[in-house]
């Protein structure tokens, strides 16, 4: 090929990608630019392009007023419950499924992915019936307990990866000294995948941060909604500004964004393992 | 060539290297592990599947969801005769088609844009991922207002190039358009990163050598990188084709299955029958109907993997 169409080859590519970056950014930018208009601006002289950054300091005064903190608080608490206790269950799964040969092996493993192809709103209805029973609806435990059932395997698939790369000669030294599998997992093991157990960690964390759809059919107590129902319900309220709206959805997603950029890497090959090994 | 290459989907098959082989091991040890993990599974996915299952053979309403009594498979038939479920099949079908081609297409691009090395990319990666870690709930919220009627920033744009209004929400010719736009927006950062993985364990001597052949890059990318490429991009076809079938969110939110029922997929409408249509039977039949297509998906999968992984080491 000659010289003058690879050049011309690379700067098409060079444009392609920068358009991606400008589509992959622009709602976020558009998010903010709402989130400092007002809603004649909006509905009527139009919205600016350029956001309007000396309402910045109404912000949090609007956002008080729909009780950002309380709705964010709900929302911490599941996800903070879904960690907790996918965590627990998951870390000693993993810890089987890559260190040990057992009957049932492979069918748990199946098990465990086919809650990734399971509708969350097939286990809706039922999950209504038995919450119904156990006086669990209204109240965030049932989503704690609801939602780890998704979250959990995907931090089973993160850090049984993980293990599987650690030598299995550390813990035999450590066996040989007299010490138990359970203090081999939590001594020796656990130690040495710290970066993708904060990896899923965060994946769980966001997994219940980001949840709508059972706390939408759970939870009717308007004081126990997290900040997913709260935004939806206020979209199109008119008793609540648009920019307001914009406002809370921005406070929501800037974590979620901020922790998965920390830990992307680990995610992506627990969420893929064993896909891209050539 | 001597590792094989093959999806193996994490937990479901064997990866141990030769030296792990000591540990087949000690009766109840990995069951002690194990079990807390299955027992939760047990009790908050297969008991409440059960009583899906047994749900779809009753006429169980909302308001006493305990009191239905048996309607043997009539809600099962009554289904397979209705225009609203087959419509809800064939809104689940296109959909999933749709975002499963052009998230696999436009992260593929993306990865190979962005494997190359140069200055900024850390941060145009950074960037490129934004959208996969927004939640949903904001994803649909930011698009409802772009695609405002009157006032969202698209109508506003192409209304300069002298279009009319568009009622990109309101329109059934373009709703499906609309909330599949969304969700590529959302999910194409996923295929990009795992892709870009992939590409990067592309043996550099894969290159060199066709290099060396002369061939320019679309051929070198088409007859060495695409084939290496193959069971991450089988893998990620059936990622986003379970997920698409059960996707939620961005879809209940932006169009709740409308207009006209043309992004009416099966999960907003087992949604739609549970909690407006109070029918909890009919909506568990539907569930089970969808569990199917994925399973059926899933299974597809697997026999076509296992054959190309053959074919490919040959």
């Amino acid at each position: 090929m000659n010289r003058a169409g690879r050049k011309l080859g690379q700067l098409a590519s060079r444009l392609l990608l920068i358009a991606f970056i400008l589509i992959a950014s622009f709602p976020i930018y558009w998010m903010f630019n709402t989130s400092l208009a007002t809603d004649s601006e909006l509905f009527g002289s139009g919205q600016k392009f350029v956001p309007q950054l000396q309402r910045l300091n109404e912000v949090p005064q609007n956002l008080a007023e729909i009780e950002i903190l309380k709705l964010l608080g709900n929302s911490a608490f599941i996800a903070t419950g879904v960690t907790v206790l996918s965590f627990i269950l998951a870390v000693m799964a993993a810890y089987a499924l890559s260190r040990f040969k057992f009957h049932g092996k492979g069918i748990s493993g199946f098990f465990l992915f086919s809650t990734q192809m399971m509708p969350e709103a097939l286990l809706v209805v039922p999950l209504f019936a038995l919450f119904a029973g156990f006086g669990l609806l209204n109240d965030l435990t049932g989503l704690v307990l609801a939602n780890t059932a998704f979250t959990m395997p995907v931090a089973v698939f993160i850090m049984k990866t993980a293990i599987d790369k650690i030598p299995y000669e550390i813990e035999e030294s450590a066996k040989v000294d007299g010490c138990s599998p359970y203090g081999q997992l939590g001594m020796i093991v656990i130690p040495l995948i710290l970066p993708s157990l904060a990896a899923a960690a965060v994946i769980n964390f966001f997994d219940g941060w980001n949840e709508f759809l059972f706390a939408n059919s759970f939870i009717t107590d308007q004081d126990l909604w997290p900040a997913s129902v709260g935004l939806a319900q206020f979209m199109g309220q008119y008793s609540t500004p648009l920019s307001t709206v914009m406002a809370a959805a921005l406070v929501f997603t800037l974590p979620a964004i901020a922790f998965f950029l920390l830990v992307q890497r680990q995610i992506i090959s627990g969420l893929t393992a064993g896909a891209v090994k050539g | 060539m001597a590792r094989q290459k093959s999806v193996v989907l994490a937990g479901t098959a064997s990866s141990e290297s030769p030296k792990k082989r000591g540990l087949s091991t000690t009766g109840l040890l990995p069951y002690l592990f194990i079990s807390p993990a299955l027992a939760y599974l047990a009790v908050f996915v297969l008991v409440p599947l059960a009583r899906g299952v047994q749900l779809s053979f009753t006429d169980t309403r909302l308001i006493n969801p305990t009191g239905g009594k048996s309607v043997g498979v009539d809600n099962y038939t009554n289904l397979l005769a209705d225009d609203r479920f087959l419509n809800s099949l064939f809104v689940t079908i296109t959909y999933t088609a749709a975002v499963v081609i052009f998230s696999l297409l436009l992260g593929t691009a993306t990865a190979v844009l962005i494997n190359k090395p140069f200055r900024g990319r850390t941060l145009a990666r950074a960037i490129l991922t934004f959208p996969y870690a927004t939640p949903n709930v904001a994803v649909a919220l930011i698009f409802i207002w772009m695609y405002n009627q009157s006032s969202g920033v698209f109508n506003q744009s192409i209304a300069v190039l002298g279009f009319g209004q568009v009622g990109w929400l309101e329109d059934p010719r373009y709703g499906m358009a609309a909330v599949v736009v969304a969700t590529l927006w959302k999910v194409t950062p996923f295929v990009m990163l795992v892709m870009l993985a992939a590409l990067q364990s592309v043996p550099d001597e894969l290159y060199e050598a066709t290099r060396v052949d002369g061939a320019d890059g679309v051929s070198t990318f088409r007859a060495i990188v695409l084939p290496h490429l193959m069971p991450t991009i089988r893998l990620l076809a059936l990622l986003m084709t379970i997920w698409s079938i059960r996707r939620f969110e961005i879809i209940y939110l932006l169009t709740g299955g409308g207009p006209v029922e043309s992004t009416n997929t099966l999960v907003i409408n087992i949604y739609q029958q549970a909690f407006n249509q109070q029918k909890l039977g009919v909506a568990a039949a539907i569930g089970v109907l969808g569990l199917l297509l994925s399973l059926v998906v899933t299974v597809v999968f697997f026999v076509v993997d296992r054959r190309a992984t053959r074919k490919e080491s040959q």
